[in-house]
């Protein structure tokens, strides 16, 4: 199986280059109902739409524009935003390596996984297995579309994982939040300790599943019983609803525009 | 100064109740573009169309189906879904608590900052909870409904705070085995030249010595456009991938360089 690239590129630490492929880490598990037409079941798909020429606007007619004044912008094209930090564009740069645990959580964003491209594999194969060996993460930085991100690449399960870190200027600071001192209670505390205590367990997150699924699957499975399907027109092709934010429509129209 | 907060609420287990109200722990500023049509540069915005009469359909005339095979749904109207949401609850409930270094990284999502609500005066169950959690060296595992959502979270303390880390759940996370990555041998001499390359490139982490020089950039370039001057256009740079058998020469070569 093919895995979607969300991005390609090289991942480099010193004189080492390894063409690499950006995949999803997380499929959000939400149930993915499909809108549709309510006259005749037709599945709906997302466009952008000109509303001063209420039509249909398609990718090769879309250029992004920063609000200067209100209503007055400034285009940028898919190869001016690429000229900003052309050196991060396509590489992902280890420029040294870390230890994760002194990474403070707060600074975890989001998790994808890197995977090789035709050729390399063997290098991939060895920074997974020397991350593993000294326990160590690269730290790198680079660009994907409009923003540039600081990222963890750590060796997870024999796999390179990129996890994108908050800059530190993005962290709150929480010195106004601080509890005020307070003499503790020995008791209290020794009671908290206690019951604390003999809660200890493993970590097993397979334990919990989110019930809102749970209810949607057992409503769906009862309506399903109740009244048959209902059955939409056949359309000539399934084209999807579409990205479902603007950041995704995006990047997928600059993958449209230019085919690497 | 830290976020709002967003959402009150008590961590409960066994005895204890603790109130504490939830605040934002990260911030994001980032420019936003907007998309345009390319010729008349008016502001495009989404619109659903249907996918047969290739028109758009206004959200009176939508439907929310669930797809039970292939152009068969099951159709739900909105209050048959707000039936499924769950009541509301100031409850952080700790199912378990289990040690710190055992939640995988790639199950943390965002972040919470929870100061003591006023109800805890003196901050007493709060700060036996801090000092508790970090003398087991533990984190509590809890689930909670906030804004009709059902969340799954690890309570950690940090400094003289908890915090509240919201986790995903198991069955969203992608397992490395479905990305079928080919085993390649490598040679005892790679592994430890390869090591010696990054005990060489270690550092501690210090995030504030990375800013986000590209947003900066970023800026500078729309002004110098918004000042009609002339923008260069820029091809990024695609580094060659090391050959298989080049690569124990380029770890020599590297390692050479970092000493």
């Amino acid at each position: 199986m093919a895995v979607q690239g969300i991005w390609s590129g090289t991942i480099s630490f010193s004189l080492v280059a390894i063409p690499v492929r950006l995949v999803k880490a997380i499929e959000p598990g939400r149930i993915s109902f499909r809108l549709l037409h309510s006259k005749e079941y037709s599945p709906l798909a997302r466009r952008m739409f000109c509303p001063e020429e209420e039509t249909m606007v398609p990718s090769d007619e879309i250029i992004r524009g920063y609000e200067i004044v209100p209503d007055k912008y400034i285009l940028m094209t898919d190869e001016e935003l690429e000229s900003v930090s052309p050196e991060r564009s396509r590489t992902i740069e280890i420029v040294e390596f870390i230890d994760m645990k002194e990474v403070d959580p707060i600074y975890y964003d989001h998790p994808y996984y890197l995977v090789p491209s035709k050729g390399g594999e063997k290098a991939y194969r060895l920074l997974v297995e020397v991350m593993r060996r000294t326990n160590k993460a690269g730290l790198a930085k680079f660009v994907l579309a409009e923003r540039e991100y600081l990222v963890a690449v750590t060796s997870r399960d024999g796999a390179l994982a990129l996890t994108t870190l908050h800059y530190s200027e993005e962290i709150l600071p929480d010195e106004d939040l601080l509890p005020k001192k307070g003499k503790i209670a020995a008791e209290e505390q020794s009671r908290i300790k206690k019951s604390i205590e003999h809660m200890i367990e493993d970590f097993d997150p397979g334990k919990y599943a989110n019930e809102r699924r749970k209810k949607l699957m057992d409503l769906l499975a009862m309506k399903a019983k109740e009244k048959a399907p209902v059955e939409g027109p056949v359309v000539e092709e399934d084209e999807g609803e579409g990205p479902a934010d603007l950041v995704a429509a995006l990047e997928e129209s600059m993958r449209k525009v230019k085919p690497r | 100064m830290a976020g709002a907060t967003i959402w009150k609420g008590y961590i409960h287990f066994g005895d204890t109740d603790v109130p504490v109200k939830l605040h934002t722990a990260v911030k994001e500023e980032r420019i936003q573009f907007h998309l345009l049509h390319r010729r008349d540069q008016v502001r495009l915005r989404q619109q659903m169309v249907c996918a047969y009469e290739k028109q758009p359909v206004p959200a009176e005339q939508q439907s929310k189906g669930f797809e039970v095979e292939d152009g068969k749904y099951v159709i739900v109207d909105p209050a048959e879904l707000e039936q499924t949401a769950p009541e509301s609850s100031r409850m952080i409930e700790i199912h378990e608590f289990v040690k710190t270094g055992q939640i995988d990284s790639i199950f943390l999502d965002r972040l919470y900052y929870l100061e003591p609500d006023i109800q805890d005066i003196q901050g007493k169950g709060y700060n036996a909870l801090v000092k508790a959690l970090k003398e087991l060296d533990v984190v509590g595992i809890c689930t909670w409904i906030m804004r009709k959502r059902f969340y799954f979270g690890a309570l950690q303390a940090r400094g003289k705070m908890l915090r509240l880390n919201t986790l995903r759940y198991a069955d969203e996370v992608i397992s490395v085995g479905s990305l079928e990555l080919q085993d390649v041998p490598l040679s005892e001499k790679e592994l430890k030249i390869g090591s010696e390359l990054i005990e060489k490139m270690a550092a501690p982490f210090e995030p504030q010595k990375f800013e986000n020089e590209h947003q900066k950039k970023l800026q500078e370039m729309i002004e110098k456009k918004a000042r009609g001057e002339k923008i260069t256009v820029l091809v990024p740079r695609r580094l060659k991938p090391t050959e298989s058998d080049q690569l124990l020469q380029a770890l020599e070569a590297s390692l050479k360089k970092a000493a």
